[in-house]
């Protein structure tokens, strides 16, 4: 037990030394990634050394592996032999690696997991908790496995008797310290230290309180609604710390004191300002933060997990969703490198409670009052049928929002389009001149979410990429900081949580791009992987086609002087809701300009909540029918409401802003009488005596895959082409640019919250707008 | 010998009056049905149901519905031998703010139901809200 401690202790003091070294070796690698550290100079005087070395350290280790990935990536780049791969012993098991891997990535390889709580894969390393020590053959003290590169013909011994006392000696430090409230606490279960402790911990502990002093108590942080923060339980492994600079961008949080009185927290009191927040819960080792609107609802054994799809933005996260008794408790995010990584954006995480609230969970007819009353379905659905006979073909037209499922937008398109209708409409605005959108290329995000990590440009057009697609943000930054990515946007100045050029945000800067005359066209054209991001915000204006065709040209011009191949792909169109590419590839016309222009005497809301169309745009005696999962807009104006179910209610098929299919399912049952969606829609086509030729899920597929075959290939991302030719028909808009200048819907953080008709019926949210509300108030 | 003639001559008698307060042979058979026994003793009120309290050297009761919580406050703690003074002697005190008796009404439709205090999962949108 005593040579455990004094392992310990001389490990601290090599870690000691090993910080000084980092700390040369990273102002001898330069600077230029100052991006990472802590600025505030008020603070920074107060950063302990601990802090300051492993900040340090994280343009150290990133320079290794970017000289690799010159070399993989290259072709452009001069072309360095491989470097030679080292050979390294894990428990005696050869593994030929890169040099500078550390360890703990070396044993990874081979399949051995070093524990560890301070070391995140997709965080800089901090090696400060001191749990991944392993032993080293003829090395005199064990080394920290997440921070110590290898070296050629190292034996790594990582289950000896001097490693298993090196975590025991760690475990029973963190344990003087920690409290034992696991009955209590939320981490309970999936916790990294209790899990740790049963494992490599000893089965006593030398912590007897004979002076009955307590264990070191610390004082709670009030972050915000969403993060509960009980300090006492922290073991400081800062991960939230870096997490928070690095990944979110917004350096809150930050260490105070040092020793044992070291604290992590706000300094001030002050919310966590950002829309990624909520991935600090999952990354806690122990309970020290954890979700509040999750506080004591249950233990992680007792809930089912579904896999499934966010709906709540364009990105198409991959997520878990947590559920008991029919009752979804939370959402977390499932792992997938290519759109989310392992992150979650905080609407997507935690307006899930918006679920429950708002709903409708019962057909609802307008009686004679003007007032909705609850009706049976087959009530709901002779009254709506009546209504669809009634109307000729050409007077029947339908609007669909957000959160519509491709399975049901094929069934609404087919039922409709038999009745003899063409006008099936999507909410969101996309210019239809032009190429418009028979051209897939023309609205898909075409670099793809991980494919913008290579880019070495980018220009955004009209939109705020943290708050329309925070985790297409996220990548962006994830290129900035590793890959020397520059940023420009045209639009209003916002904050990217990176340095970004604002050119302006008049239409004349998109024209002098165009020809050419900008001063930012040379960097453009002198850019190696261009990339351009148009808002579809940005589209949504009166001159929409005439900026999409102004970012055509750019696009098409930097493609040609940058002489990338095929696959690199320039334009990108930025979505804002979940439904729409699906939408547009199925056919759908993007805009309501048409339903305008012509009002229908029966019109199908298919959850359009965003009130683009509202009672005074259409006749008096015009029959709207909305069908969707929550009452808002589109269901307070709708003569009949046919109940249908949210995204963890049914199976169901989304296209991300990729043009990535992918599927729900269902985690639990819809409430009430509330059916999906396509269901519905297959038998109200009955009872209006149109013939749909399917009755299961299967067929539907079979059905949309006939119509798109992308929409069935999961997981795939469909890439498009015919860039040139979409530019060259884009000349036949005749739209002029109006002088307004570009702006976006979602500005600053209270903006991001509530969007759409969930995350406007969750209390969380809500909660969420006050608290930034109150923060903007506060000195701070 | 006498002594069993008495005492067969004393069972007669109480059987004969007992006979009697029940009303002769077709109440007597009619309370046997209804109540299961046939008592004698002194009668000594009624209630608001009309139930008729008895003591011979016990108190009991006649039920005329035969349900056992139709014995009014007034009357339990007599019932009960928690007091020898029956609310015809001494007669309970009453306030205005003391609620009537009542039978249990379990099993029926006037049942008591206590309000749910679990919160239904799902929250309705009601379209005639008032907006605010």
């Amino acid at each position: 037990m005593f040579i455990g401690l004094v392992i310990v202790a001389f490990s601290l003091l090599d870690f000691a030394l090993l910080r000084l070294l980092l700390v040369f070796l990273s102002f001898y690698y330069g600077l230029k990634k100052r991006k990472i550290y802590y600025q505030n100079p008020i603070v920074s005087g107060l950063l302990s050394g601990v802090q300051a070395g492993f900040m340090l350290r994280l343009p150290f280790l990133r320079s290794i592996p970017q000289v690799t990935r010159a070399v993989t990536l290259g072709g452009r780049t001069v072309v360095t032999g491989a470097p030679e791969k080292v050979e390294v012993f894990i428990d005696g098991q050869p593994v030929l690696v890169d040099p500078g891997t550390t360890v703990l990535q070396a044993a990874a390889m081979v399949g051995v997991e070093i524990p560890r709580f301070c070391y995140h894969e997709r965080l800089s390393v901090a090696g400060n908790c001191r749990m991944c020590l392993v032993e080293v053959e003829k090395s005199a003290k064990p080394v920290a496995a997440c921070a110590m590169p290898v070296m050629k013909g190292w034996r790594i011994k990582t289950n000896s008797e001097l490693t298993r006392k090196a975590r025991e000696g760690v475990m029973e430090f963190l344990l003087v310290n920690h409290p034992l409230d696991c009955p209590i606490c939320d981490q309970g279960g999936e916790c990294d230290l209790q899990d740790q402790s049963m494992t490599f911990g000893s089965d006593r502990s030398r912590f007897t309180d004979i002076t009955f002093s307590g264990k070191r108590a610390v004082e709670d942080k009030n972050v915000g609604p969403l993060i509960k923060t009980i300090m006492t339980r922290c073991i400081h492994c800062t991960r939230c710390i870096r997490f928070a600079s690095e990944v979110a961008g917004v350096d809150d949080l930050g260490t105070t004191g040092r020793g044992g009185d070291m604290q992590v927290g706000t300094y001030v009191e002050k919310m966590f300002l950002s829309e990624l927040s909520g991935n600090v819960i999952d990354l806690c080792p122990v309970g020290a933060l954890t979700s509040k609107p999750y506080a004591f609802m249950a233990r992680p054994w007792e809930t089912r997990k579904t896999d499934s799809i966010d709906v709540m933005d364009a990105v198409g996260s991959n997520i878990f969703v947590t559920h008991r008794t029919g009752e979804v408790l939370r959402v977390l995010p499932r792992t997938h490198e290519e759109i989310n990584e392992e992150w979650l954006s905080d609407k997507s995480r935690f307006a899930c409670d918006g679920l429950k609230r708002q709903r409708l969970v019962s057909p609802m007819v307008r009686d004679s009052n003007g007032k909705l009353v609850m009706v049976e379905w087959e009530d709901a659905l002779v009254a709506v049928a009546r209504a669809l006979q009634s109307a000729k073909g050409d007077e029947l037209a339908a609007i669909v929002g957000g959160f519509a499922d491709a399975e049901a937008l094929v069934v609404l398109k087919d039922m409709l389009n038999i009745l003899g209708s063409e006008s099936l409409c999507t909410e969101e605005i996309f210019p239809m001149d032009g190429a418009g959108t028979d051209l897939r290329s023309n609205y898909l995000l075409n670099s793809t979410i991980a494919g913008v990590e290579e880019a070495d440009v980018v220009l955004l057009i009209g939109t705020n990429t943290r708050f329309e697609a925070p985790l297409f943000n996220a990548r962006l930054r994830k290129a900035w900081i590793n890959n020397d990515l520059r940023v420009a946007s045209v639009g209003p100045k916002v904050d990217l949580t990176y340095e970004t050029e604002n050119l302006g945000d008049s239409v004349q800067v998109l024209k002098d791009l165009a020809e050419g005359r900008h001063a930012f066209s040379k960097v453009l054209n002198g850019a190696k992987r261009p990339v351009i991001v148009v808002g579809s915000g940005a589209l949504q204006r009166e001159d929409g086609a005439a900026i999409f065709q102004l970012t055509q040209r750019i696009a098409q011009n930097a493609r040609v002087a940058s002489n990338v191949g095929h696959d690199w792909r320039v334009l990108n169109v930025l979505h804002r809701v979940a439904s729409q590419v699906a939408a547009l590839d199925l056919g759908y016309k993007a805009g309501i300009e048409a339903i305008r222009a012509k009002p229908p005497k029966v019109l199908f809301l298919l959850g359009a909540d965003e009130g683009a169309i509202s009672r005074e745009d259409l006749p008096k005696d015009c029959f709207v029918i909305y069908q969707g999962h929550h009452g808002d807009h589109g269901a307070a104006m709708a003569d009949a409401v046919l109940p249908g179910a949210a995204y963890t209610e049914k199976s169901a098929t989304y296209v991300n802003m990729e043009g990535r299919a992918q599927q729900t399912f269902t985690a639990i049952t819809a409430p009430g009488l509330a059916r999906e969606d396509w269901k519905i829609l297959r038998a109200l086509g009955e009872v209006v005596g149109v013939k749909l030729p399917y009755d299961t899920l299967t067929q539907v597929r079979a059905r949309l895959t006939e119509v798109s075959p992308n929409l069935t290939r999961y997981g795939d991302v469909e890439a498009a082409n015919y860039f040139a030719q979409a530019v060259e028909l884009s000349k036949l808009i005749k739209a002029q640019p109006s002088s307004a200048p570009l702006d976006v819907r979602q500005k600053t953080l209270e903006d991001f919250y509530m969007t759409d008709s969930i995350s406007r019926a969750s209390p969380t949210m809500a909660k969420c707008v006050q608290a930034v509300k109150k923060q903007r108030q506060s000195k701070y | 010998m006498a002594k069993y003639i008495t005492g067969a001559l004393d069972k007669l008698k109480v059987t004969f009056d007992i006979l009697k307060q029940n009303g002769g042979i077709r109440g007597s058979l009619y309370q046997l049905f209804r109540t299961d026994e046939l008592k004698n003793g002194t009668v000594v009120g009624t209630d608001k149901y009309g139930n008729t309290y008895y003591e011979n050297n016990r108190y009991f009761v006649v039920f005329l519905d035969y349900d056992g919580s139709q014995v009014p406050a007034e009357w339990y703690g007599w019932l009960h031998y928690k007091t020898d003074l029956p609310p015809t002697v001494k007669p309970s005190v009453k306030y205005k703010w003391m609620v009537d008796h009542t039978e249990n009404k379990s099993g029926t439709s006037e049942a008591y139901m206590p309000f749910s205090t679990t919160k239904s999962k799902i929250q309705a949108w009601d379209p005639n809200a008032r907006k605010e």
